[in-house]
């Protein structure tokens, strides 16, 4: 790259090593810019919606990942180009703030960028777009203000959260399995059943670790766990935790009731000092004692556990098979190995406190829960240990199960194995099921955490983005000045997200949306979308399918964002290697 | 020739390389105009940002000279003298650092036909200088515009003072206002300087929500010097309106252990206790080594170490601190001990936060836990771990001292938020230049064109070469003005004598007409409120002048050739032009020993 030259034409040398750079600048470096951010949101397009489809992702060392998450497509695409990552970073910002609606933002800033190369043709001055775009972003953001709905809900009544978790969570998942439900009805309503499961299941959680007060949830609370096997319908919520560990000794009982649980930091061992020391032993009578000493250490520690009345311990660490030995002896069960936070959910989950020493081991600090059982899955050897029935129940646990309609994954692989039901290839299908659905899972959680923080909601299938388109392009008008058309623009980009969901849903994209949009304005009535799963109306109100306001908000707010920040670019100077 | 038949003298090693003369002036100035051109689309409101991706692939994506400049890695040894400034116009002003380089650019730019045309580069030096001064220290000019005003840029509602007898009374209202305003007033003065600065930035969409951000913060920390007392904390997600500002600090929350979960995490009114120890079972001595002879013993010295642990917590909770922050680990046994006491405890926060937290709250950080008096702790109204974004954020509100803030910026990748910090780092410069040096200029390039109007006029009053060369400085500060228009696709040279002609105003009621950017006009950028402290002016320009007159001043360049690992790329590279210039037959041909 050179900046510029002697008499003879030969460059200056300013920058270092500047013939290995690469320089674009002007039109040419925002055309260049506009085209990377199109084509991550083109990639995108066809996810988005209940009809999404799924894409396939294989890492570099061969781990098989399919999701339609907008953000984990992203994550896991490992992409290159600078203004492509900065739509990864848009829709990790999405993912975070609001856990859901990480596939739209991207398809919305991927169409702004669109109508911006359009503006840029004409001449318009790349920041009086952006900053159009901004003006329209505001119009578009107090519209839904004005369209949203408020609602109330409580711990006894929690459909309405449950509604907008099932409107999450029919993009995901479920849509994977209803593929296979047209052969067989049975599925296909035991497959609904399911969203809903999944749905009460991710409202209950959230709920039982919300601060309703403060407003606050902590998402740590909640553990997902998943373990292949069953069927997705055997997806539970755990009052408690479970601990993917057995009991030390194999004849240990298999369920406590009423547990009392002793948690501990300290491994059934001799105390060591932690400054290094060295026992001189120069008798056969010391080495008696010695030996005796430690024995006296196990016996105390077991015993210790037991005056306290404990019925259960759960070790940090490990202990050798003299106290495990012990420990069978007496009676005491106990949990190894457990790492530090599961130790701290399970001390949150039953109200123990961990203790860090035997000596401190008090009644008060023992853990209480109504059940503890280990559990074996199938014909595996796997085995879990669920905490149940916790009398505090601040930390939860869902545990997910499947696999029963996910063969298809296996068989999408390996046609040739459909045959030999190899467990591995078996599992491999079940794990990624598994992992979708934690990722399901996750969204759907975000989005009862927002609903808590904010009641309230617009309704989906596209309805609230054509709704805002119709207020912006009138808003327009109004704007003197160049940035009336950008308005526009921004207007024909929030129609881009009801097109895809037509589109990808097999509808006609012009002609469904052109006829909702004059639905919406003759009968005033911002509730028409898309009837993406053919139930027969268009009022999303009726189908029930909401989203939450601030997560509408959010996805229109960082995508003008990140337009306007690749808009301004107008100079890229980069290693010509890249 | 002669000189052919004569042995070359050596003076210097194998392949140094030297260039001399007028050419190697010439070509110094060249690669200047370069640098300069590079940085020149990001000057104002429209303009533009670069995106940098340098080896490591690390990318930066900004509108701010001094960072560009940085990113930039220039080599050439002239041009840096133009980074230099860039830098010293940062760490001086804060802001204004496109303006430096690019008044420097065309300072040269000025130079150069002179240069080729004989001048002696010195006659340039003296001149520049004058002129500089002329700006810097206006000493009273003939006419009526006879003030002693230590800044030219004072000399706008002066000048208005002189001729418009109405508008005095608000003129004088605006210049001098910051002092002795109500909170109130001075905030939104203050904002107003804020905001220009952040027009031209990514957040220029939200320049008031932040202009008012930035003012609080910074009439938060005071007097303060300590410019970290204002903490910056980014976090990815959420769009910009969601940064906030908070009145004491806020760090993200601390890498924990086991038992955290069960600690309290609201408190009113805590007591803080603040610890730069270690609270954690471990050895107290390094390489001590206990011996014993006696098996028995064995617990006494276990007890011992738990012993010293326990006593220090137990002075922990003693001291009535509700709150515990240490710079180093809090370990899973104190986690959980405090936990048991309803104490909230966080280790390893880093030590800048620490400070924060100390000044903020009113604590002193403690190297011991040993005799903990009232006085050392420290307490504000609301403690609470909160979410933010994918985050959870530790945030310590209603402090009483106050000299302290942290704003916690939002937005929706990476770069947004690195661009976004480095924009409010030079408003919040800006912000406290203006609260110490309370005098404001318009912007918009008015007072580039002011000052351009008021040179070429002294310029008239002298007899003599120096006659044209201030006229040149006075044309080439018509560049500000000049480049505003052309990054916003307007006709600079139809705006330019717009601004000329109500400059010229007798009256002078022209002189704080700028470039409006939204119409391709000009309009009143005071009556706008696009105001500039007057320091950044002067720095740039007094800046610029210098680093000018250093690159006019230089006639040889040496090189010493690169050592030999690097020679053999680099050489063929350097072939090419190091600042040689050979187009000038006859003398200034550069002479080269290889």
């Amino acid at each position: 790259m050179a900046l510029a030259f002697d008499e003879y034409g030969r460059p200056f040398i300013i920058l270092k090593e500047q013939d290995q750079k690469t320089r674009l600048r002007g039109i040419d470096a925002q055309k260049a810019n506009i085209s990377a951010g199109k084509a991550v949101a083109r990639i995108l397009r066809t996810s988005l919606g209940p009809k999404g489809m799924d894409k396939i992702l294989q890492s570099p060392d061969g781990d098989v990942t399919i999701t339609n998450d907008g953000a984990t497509i992203l994550e896991q695409m490992d992409v290159d180009n600078q203004i492509a990552k900065l739509m990864v970073e848009l829709s990790r910002s999405q993912d975070y703030e609001i856990g859901d609606g990480t596939t739209g933002v991207v398809v919305m800033a991927g169409a702004l960028l669109e109508q911006a190369e359009r503006l840029l043709e004409r001449g318009i001055h790349p920041i009086r777009i952006a900053e159009g775009y901004e003006m329209a972003s505001r119009i578009a953001v107090e519209h839904l203000e004005h369209i949203s709905q408020k609602f109330d809900f409580g711990a006894s009544n929690i459909e309405p959260l449950v509604q907008t978790c099932m409107t999450t969570l029919s993009s995901k998942i479920l849509q994977l399995n209803k593929d296979f439900s047209e052969d067989d009805t049975l599925i296909s309503t035991s497959v609904n059943r399911c969203k809903r499961h999944l749905a009460e299941i991710s409202v209950k959680a959230v709920l039982s670790v919300a601060d309703l007060e403060r407003k606050d949830v902590n998402l740590d609370m909640i553990k997902v766990e998943g373990k292949v096997g069953g069927k997705l319908e055997d997806t539970e919520l755990i009052y408690g935790i479970t601990v993917d560990k057995d009991m030390s000794h194999p004849q240990m009982p298999k369920q406590i009731e009423d547990a009392k649980i002793a948690i501990l930091t300290c491994p059934f061992e001799p105390p060591k000092p932690k400054t290094k020391h060295k026992v001189d032993i120069d008798t056969v009578e010391k080495f008696q004692t010695l030996r005796l000493q430690e024995q006296k250490y196990f016996d105390d520690m077991v015993q210790k556990c037991k005056d306290v009345g404990a019925t259960l311990v759960i070790c940090q660490w490990g202990f050798d098979d003299e106290a495990n030995h012990l420990l069978m002896h007496r009676n005491l069960p106990a949990v190894r190995w457990v790492g530090g936070v599961e130790l701290e959910l399970i001390a949150i989950a039953t109200g123990g406190r961990i203790v860090p020493r035997f000596q401190e081991l008090t009644p008060e600090k023992l853990g209480r829960a109504g059940l503890v059982r280990e559990k074996s899955f199938g014909t595996t050897k796997d085995k879990m240990l669920y905490i149940e029935h916790c009398a505090n129940s601040r930390a939860v646990t869902i545990f997910i199960r499947g696999g029963r309609f996910s063969l298809s994954p296996s068989i999408w692989f390996k046609p040739t194995c459909l045959l030999s039901f190899v467990v591995d290839d078996h599992s491999l299908g079940n794990k990624m099921m598994i992992e979708e659905t934690k990722r399901s899972i996750h969204d759907a959680l975000c989005v009862a955490r927002n609903l808590i923080r904010n009641k309230s909601i617009v309704y989906g299938g596209g309805s609230a983005e054509i709704s805002c388109s119709i207020a912006v392009e009138a808003a327009a008008d109004k704007y003197p000045g160049v940035e009336q058309y950008a308005i526009r623009a921004f207007a024909d980009a929030l129609d881009s997200v009801p097109m895809a969901l037509a589109e990808n849903s097999g509808l006609q994209p012009i002609e469904t949306l052109s006829a909702v949009k004059s639905q919406q304005i003759k009968e005033n009535n911002p509730h028409y979308g898309i009837d993406c799963n053919d139930v027969g109306t268009n009022n999303m109100r009726e189908q029930d399918v909401f989203e939450t306001l601030i997560g509408k908000q959010q996805q229109i707010l960082l995508a003008t964002q990140v337009v306007k920040m690749i808009l301004k670019i107008d100079d890229v100077i980069s290693p010509s290697d890249y | 020739m002669a000189s052919m038949l004569q042995p070359q003298i050596i003076l210097l090693k194998e392949g140094t390389d030297t260039s001399q003369g007028k050419a190697q002036l010439v070509s110094n100035i060249n690669a200047c105009t370069a640098v300069a051109d590079v940085v020149r689309t990001t000057l104002g409101p429209r303009g533009m940002d670069k995106l940098i991706h340098d080896d490591k692939g690390n990318v930066t994506i900004s509108n701010d000279g001094a960072t560009i400049m940085k990113l930039l890695d220039i080599v050439h040894p002239a041009a840096k003298i133009l980074v230099d400034i860039a830098k010293s116009q940062d760490s001086e002003v804060g802001d204004g650092t496109t303006t430096v380089v690019l008044l420097a650019g065309e300072f040269l730019k000025e130079a150069k036909p002179f240069v080729e045309d004989g001048v002696h580069p010195q006659n340039l030096i003296r001149s520049y200088r004058t002129a500089c001064n002329l700006v810097s220290l206006f000493p009273p000019p003939p006419s009526s515009h006879g003030l002693d005003v230590a800044v030219v840029f004072m000399s706008l509602f002066m000048l208005n003072v002189l001729h418009n007898g109405q508008a005095i009374e608000k003129i004088k209202e605006l210049a001098v206002s910051i002092e002795g305003k109500s909170l109130e007033e001075k905030k939104s003065l203050l904002a107003k300087c804020a905001a220009t600065t952040l027009s031209s930035k990514l957040i220029g969409g939200e320049k008031e929500f932040f202009a008012s951000m930035v003012v609080d913060a910074v009439i938060a920390i005071g007097s303060e010097d300590r410019l970290n007392m204002i903490g910056i904390k980014k976090v990815p997600g959420g769009n910009m309106r969601d940064s906030f500002l908070v009145t004491g600090v806020a760090f993200k929350k601390t890498f924990s252990y086991a038992g955290f979960e069960q600690q309290p995490k609201k408190f009113t009114n805590p007591r803080i206790l603040l610890l730069n120890i270690e609270l954690e079972l471990k050895s107290e001595k390094e390489n001590a080594e206990i011996r014993l002879s006696d098996p028995s013993q064995y617990q006494s010295i276990v007890d011992a170490e738990w012993n010293i642990i326990y006593d220090k917590l137990d002075k922990c909770v003693k001291s009535g601190a509700k709150v515990v922050l240490s710079r180093l680990a809090i370990g899973d046994l104190a986690t959980q001990y405090f936990a048991d006491r309803d104490i909230f405890c966080a280790g390893r926060v880093a030590e800048e936060d620490l400070n924060r937290v100390a000044a903020a709250t009113g604590g002193t950080v403690q190297t011991s836990v040993n005799n903990i008096i009232d006085e050392v702790l420290g307490t504000c109204e609301v403690f609470e771990e909160k979410q933010v974004g994918n985050e959870r954020f530790n945030i310590f509100s209603g402090c009483p001292s106050g000299r302290t803030a942290t704003i916690v910026l939002r937005g929706g990748a990476d770069q947004f938020i690195e661009e976004a910090e480095r924009s409010l780092h030079d408003a919040i410069m800006i912000v406290r230049r203006a609260l110490k040096n309370s005098t404001v200029v318009a912007g918009g390039g008015a007072i580039d064109m002011e000052i351009s109007r008021y040179l070429r006029q002294h310029a008239r009053t002298i007899a003599g070469k120096s006659q044209l060369f201030i006229n040149s400085y006075a044309k080439a500060l018509e560049v500000i003005p000049r480049q505003l228009c052309d990054n916003a696709g307007f006709d600079a040279t139809d705006v330019l004598n717009k601004l000329r002609h109500k400059h010229a105003l007798p009256s002078g009621e022209g002189a704080p007409y700028g470039v409006d950017i939204n119409t391709g006009g000009i309009a009143d950028s005071f009556a706008n409120f696009v105001w500039e402290p007057s320091v950044v002016k002067i720095n740039a320009i007094n800046a610029a002048t210098e680093a000018a007159c250093l690159i006019l001043s230089v006639d040889e360049t040496v090189k010493n050739p690169k050592s030999e690992s690097a020679q053999g790329e680099a050489a063929a590279s350097a072939m090419g032009g190091r600042g040689r210039g050979g187009g000038f037959p006859g003398r200034g041909r550069g002479m080269r020993r290889r």
